[in-house]
């Protein structure tokens, strides 16, 4: 669901740089102590799957696209931290290499998805695991998805509203949030079930072959 | 300061920048500039852009169309703008690519370099397995039903996660032998 470039202004996605600059580095902190030959296999694995995952994407009226994520997925087998950080390199590279996102807009992307769906399905799976490890798995990525598409939708909707000329003919993304909202979380809610079946799936291999946690 | 790194930072000042021009006339400008300087690949280049942003842009621009139709709002210019802006920085993103080899460019900022090593390496493995899946499954099954689409889709999927935990092992023994994840 990432946003492309060209569609956020700079009073957007300069202050959102500053931000997730300061979440890259709070993320990066004593990362180099945890990476090993172990963790590093599993996760480069998880974080290309993130990257096909992202690629198979249906445009959106609502000025992004529509896909599974595997940022849930991520962060429930390696924590939210991690998870940020593979899933802002995912989107860097998609920026570059495939024009899917965009530079300008990585930050906004990065906040949106790699930290608050790796964060809201961390925090959903611990409260609800105490149902059952599927359900939990399952609930998070749904409801992590969801959240990630709310942002990315309020965030565009706010472009007409942020930038725009004196007579109020907007200068980058032009539709409000009464077209992004609805356009861009109908279609996840759909999605949603494919992501979480998908993270149950994957979760459900990564316990059996033990990669979960550090 | 490398060629590489010069690039990124002046891919990077340009992004900015053109952040900061709302004039169609301008930014065509810049386009053509751009092209101009891209030399022989450029039409590839531009192509690419199109491409990449031909059904996202299309829908995005659809879809004001209607509103603008239906309130009376100004219409050719904000389209203008904004699809001209975004070719704009995309082909600037697919120049800089074509140019500069990004882990050179990002030689500098180690935790970067080490997460786009382990993308880079992840996205040819899986497109390499991605391949030889599709084209084995084409000369066993010329004419697929979704029986055995679906039943080929299940078995790719579960070669996938481990041929590919087999290249990152590799690539990570690689990284540990070069010194990746000494303190």
């Amino acid at each position: 669901m990432h946003i492309p470039d060209g569609f956020l202004s700079p009073q957007t996605y300069l202050p959102a740089w500053g931000l997730a600059a300061g979440a890259w580095a709070w993320a990066g902190r004593g990362l180099a102590a945890r990476l090993d030959e172990r963790l590093v296999p599993r996760l480069a694995m998880l974080t290309g799957l993130a990257y096909a995952l992202g690629l198979v994407m249906l445009p959106l009226p609502g000025g992004t696209s529509g896909h599974a994520l595997g940022v849930a997925l991520l962060a429930l087998v390696f924590g939210v931290r991690l998870a940020f950080l593979a899933y802002s390199g995912v989107l860097g590279l998609q920026a570059l290499l495939f024009g899917a996102g965009g530079i300008t807009a990585l930050a906004v992307n990065a906040l949106a998805i790699g930290l608050l769906g790796g964060a809201v399905a961390v925090g959903l799976y611990r409260l609800l695991r105490r149902f059952g490890e599927d359900l939990a798995a399952a609930v998070a990525a749904f409801v992590s998805l969801q959240a990630s598409a709310l942002v990315v939708a309020l965030v565009l909707g706010l472009q007409p509203s942020i930038a725009r000329r004196a007579d109020g003919t907007p200068l980058f993304f032009p539709l409000g949030p009464e077209i992004t909202v609805p356009a861009v979380l109908l279609p996840h809610l759909l999605i949603g079930v494919g992501e979480a079946a998908l993270t149950v799936l994957v979760w459900r291999i990564a316990r059996r072959k033990g990669w979960v946690g550090p | 300061m490398n060629r590489a790194r010069r690039w990124l930072f002046a891919y990077v000042a340009a992004v900015v920048g053109i952040g900061f021009v709302h004039d169609p006339g301008a930014l065509a400008a810049l386009l053509g500039a751009a092209l101009a300087g891209a030399g022989p690949a450029r039409w590839r280049l531009l192509r690419r852009a199109a491409a990449a942003l031909l059904l996202f842009n299309l829908s995005v621009s659809l879809a004001y169309a209607l509103v603008a139709a239906g309130q009376g709002r100004p219409l050719a210019e904000v389209l203008l703008t904004m699809n001209l802006r975004v070719l704009l920085l995309v082909f600037l993103g697919f120049w800089l690519v074509d140019r500069v080899r990004l882990l050179d460019a990002l030689a500098g900022w180690p935790l970067a370099r080490l997460v786009a090593t382990l993308a880079i390496g992840q996205i040819g493995v899986y497109r390499r397995l991605l391949d030889d899946g599709r084209m084995a499954f084409r000369s066993r099954c010329p004419h697929p039903g979704a029986v055995d689409l679906a039943r080929q889709a299940g078995a790719q999927g579960g070669a996938l996660f481990d041929k590919s935990l087999q290249g990152a092992e590799q690539v990570a023994q690689a990284m540990r032998s070069r010194g990746a994840f000494d303190a």
